[in-house]
């Protein structure tokens, strides 16, 4: 029995291929539109504070606090908040759960970059802009990658719970297991994980690359 | 208010009570309502929120922690559980407990076992990672000086991984703090139960909202800092820097 | 010598079986009377998860406990279906439930909606029916019906011209919004697609919020409301005509296991259970309703209020 519903699943996958491949756009719509707003939020501003050593208390409490707020607890906040559409709303929400793990990795990323080749840059007269982007975003890179992979991974999960209030995507099925079963849960939930994983694995393979670009050829 | 109507040869209506004025009015924070809903609404979620997650991550650590101690006597765990664990967070929480429901039913045990699962994956890397990184330099001194390989592990290993294993307990509990309120979609206990009635109400009922999520927050934070504490009692070598 | 023995052997002897005699005759009593007590069957009352029906259940139940039943209250059940499973599992036995739901939906039995029962009263032969199919019944129905509706901002109906659900057809697209098991029920938007078939619409499943917290942010067109919600009086929502009357007859009835209805205390069960039902207007419901939103009360206490002013408990 519940082998079956596991085998089920996999058949509900092709069965309803349409029907989920409609709904996973909706989810990688909503993930990507906050992974990228998150992005261009966040990136900026932990790469500046990581350069100028400042804000080390802001971006772990941040990231404390990131994670102690549940996702349910921001969606309610956006919609009595910000009365955008339902795509609106959960997008907000999603942006500040994405955002913690990026603005602390790309802090410390720069951070901890070794401080005496900054210093010589600084020496042959690089100003503070030029260090930053040519030097310690380079060698940041990876660790700023990383970060991007968990709220990646963070993001496409937790966008399915836009679901139980009506934000479409795949969350609309895993919430719903009245109109589509145990099995179609499941199957939906595998297709979560899966566009998940594939966006995880892309990101890693991005972040090998980055190594390979800061090893000592450059 | 109106007193008793006679609905024309049908029912008495009689009048309930005072409608509350925080719904009427829907402010956010309406400190009287806080204070007559506190002991059967507010205190009883925050105390089972506090039992869900004092559960889950003491069932999740002391599985964590022997499983680690085996993955580092004889480092063939790593890969396989690796692989589950990235699935298992891939996966959204809803779908664990959703998929649970038919077998484990309307129970604390759909909820504790997707709860005890993320903790599982997070203190297993920790206490693996924090067992690993003890240098090598350390051990080999540890050794000369005739610790046996228990006493070298208990004295010298064990203690350096404490404040990476507390840290991932950090992580840990403030993670199960959070989604445990995602419990409540099917099993109505925990902080989450009042959140989800507040949104489902025909205006999301802020007062509610607004009380039940700090009471989480709260709680994630003064656990947080508890283990912080408890770390800095546990390593105060950690403090000379 | 011996007679003086015997004489009072015999006596103790009477005395031993009439005390041993008065003692059977104390106990076979007490017994009787003990069994008569616990020959009130134990009423074990489920509802399904949201006020009104928490309102109904306490309505029954503390109506029932008056008159001296036991009555265990079993939790909630997330749907119609789920509450079905638990009845006919023998989970619980009474339980309060939406004729139209029970007919439409659980039973399934008129397959073209040409055939579809159309009154109350035919409605509630067909739910009574299914129900005696698994050994259980119905007792009376009340007379407030709680149906699903498309509710809609008045501003935004009158705007569109829709007055009734086929004016939908008109429209562009209709994003309809309501609870999971709206999706596939024939009384609800699976109906709305075969029967009224209307291509143009679109389902959005809500567990966790309310049709009318979307409808006042703009983001749905239509929510799947209920006659008794006390939103529906206000002035900013109203409600298209049903005009294929899909949405079914839903008054209320006590699905109940037929055990329940054995002997005279059956029939004390069925009489209270019936005034209690007979007291169920939609005015007497939509006020219970609205008082459970507005807080002034819990569930039960309006229960007991409403049972208290029409003398049914004490």
């Amino acid at each position: 029995m519940i082998a079956s519903v596991f085998i089920n699943a996999f058949r509900f996958i092709p069965d309803h291929a349409s029907l989920l491949f409609h709904k996973g756009v909706g989810t990688v719509e909503l993930a990507f539109a906050a992974l990228g707003l998150a992005v261009a939020l966040a990136l900026p501003l932990g790469l500046w504070l990581g350069h100028k050593h400042r804000g080390l208390f802001l971006a772990l409490a941040l990231s404390n606090f990131g994670r102690a707020l549940p996702s349910i607890v921001l969606i309610g906040f956006a919609i009595l908040i910000f009365r955008f559409s339902l795509f609106g709303d959960c997008l907000v929400a999603l942006v500040v759960i994405a955002i913690p793990p990026i603005l602390t990795n790309s802090f410390f990323a720069v951070d901890g970059v070794d401080p005496d080749v900054v210093e010589a840059a600084r020496g042959m007269g690089m100003k503070e802009a030029q260090i930053l982007v040519r030097i310690e975003l380079p060698l940041g890179l990876p660790l700023i990658v990383a970060g991007l992979r968990i709220a990646a991974v963070f993001v496409i999960a937790t966008a399915t719970i836009a679901g139980i209030v009506g934000g479409g995507g795949l969350g609309d099925i895993i919430a719903n297991t009245p109109a589509y079963g145990d099995a179609g849960v499941l199957g939906a939930s595998y297709c979560v994980a899966a566009l998940a994983l594939v966006t995880a694995g892309a990101l890693s393979l991005l972040q090998r690359a980055a190594f390979r670009r800061m090893s000592p050829t450059t | 208010m109106s007193g008793l109507f006679l609905a024309k040869g049908g029912p008495v209506i009689p009048s309930f009570g005072k409608p509350d004025p925080c719904i009427k009015h829907q402010h956010w924070f309406c400190t009287s309502w806080v204070q007559k809903h506190w002991g059967d609404i507010l205190q009883p979620a925050l105390i089972q929120h506090i039992e869900l997650s004092l559960l889950a991550v003491g069932i999740g650590f002391g599985i964590a922690f022997v499983m680690a101690l085996i993955g580092f006597r004889f480092r063939v765990l790593d890969a396989p559980l690796g692989a589950f664990g990235d699935f298992l967070y891939a996966l959204p929480s809803l779908s664990l407990f959703v998929i649970l429901l038919p077998i484990t039913g309307l129970t604390w045990t759909t909820i504790e076992i997707p709860l005890v699962a993320y903790t599982l994956f997070i203190l297993y890397r920790n206490t693996i990672s924090g067992l690993k990184a003890v240098p090598a330099e350390v051990l080999e001194s540890a050794r000369g000086m005739g610790l046996t390989r228990m006493q070298t592990f208990l004295r010298v290993e064990l203690r350096l991984a404490v404040p990476t294993i507390i840290a991932g307990l950090r992580i840990a509990t403030v993670s199960t703090i959070s989604i445990g309120t995602i419990a409540a979609f099917l099993v109505a206990d925990g902080l989450g139960k009042p959140i989800f009635d507040a949104l489902e109400a025909p205006d999301i009922f802020k007062t509610e909202l607004v009380a039940a999520s700090a009471l989480v927050v709260g709680l994630a934070l003064v656990a947080d800092g508890l283990l912080l504490l408890l770390q800095r009692a546990l390593t105060p070598w950690g403090r000379i820097r | 010598m011996v007679r003086k023995h015997t004489r009072r052997a015999a006596k103790a002897a009477f005395a031993i079986s009439f005390g041993v005699a008065l003692l059977i005759g104390v106990i076979a009593t007490a017994s009787a009377g003990a069994a008569k007590a616990t020959t009130k069957p134990t009423i074990v009352l489920g509802t399904k998860n949201f006020t009104e029906e928490y309102i109904l259940g306490q309505l029954y139940g503390q109506a029932l406990h008056a008159k001296g039943f036991k009555v265990v209250y079993k939790g909630s059940f997330g749907s119609s279906e789920l509450a079905d499973t638990a009845i006919r599992s023998g989970k619980m036995n009474f339980y309060p439930e939406y004729t139209g739901i029970i007919a439409l939906d659980l039973a399934q039995t008129p397959s073209s909606h040409e055939t579809f029962p159309k009154t109350a009263t035919a409605t509630y032969n067909y739910a009574k029916k299914y129900e005696e199919k698994h050994h259980l019944t119905l007792l009376n129905r009340t007379p407030f019906v709680d149906a699903d509706t498309i509710t809609m901002l008045r501003a935004t109906a009158t705007e569109d011209g829709v007055k009734t659900i086929s004016d939908i057809k008109k429209l562009g697209s209709f994003n309809y919004a309501g609870y999971p098991e709206c999706q596939t029920r024939i009384t609800c938007y699976a109906g709305l697609q075969s029967i009224y078939k209307l291509d143009n619409l679109q389902f959005t499943s809500l567990s966790s919020i309310s049709v009318y917290t979307l409808l006042d942010q703009h983001s749905i067109d239509g929510g799947d409301g209920f006659t008794t919600d006390p939103q529906q009086k206000s002035k900013k929502y109203t409600t298209l005509v049903d005009n294929k009357h899909i949405f079914g007859w839903e008054n209320v009835a006590p699905v109940l296991s037929k055990k329940l209805l054995k002997g005279s205390n059956g029939t004390l069960l069925e009489t209270t259970c019936n005034k209690v039902s007979k007291l169920l207007t939609v005015g007497a419901m939509r006020a219970m309703d609205k008082a459970a939103y507005a807080q002034e009360g819990t569930p039960k206490q309006i229960a007991h209020a409403f049972l208290k002013a029409n003398h049914l408990v004490k």
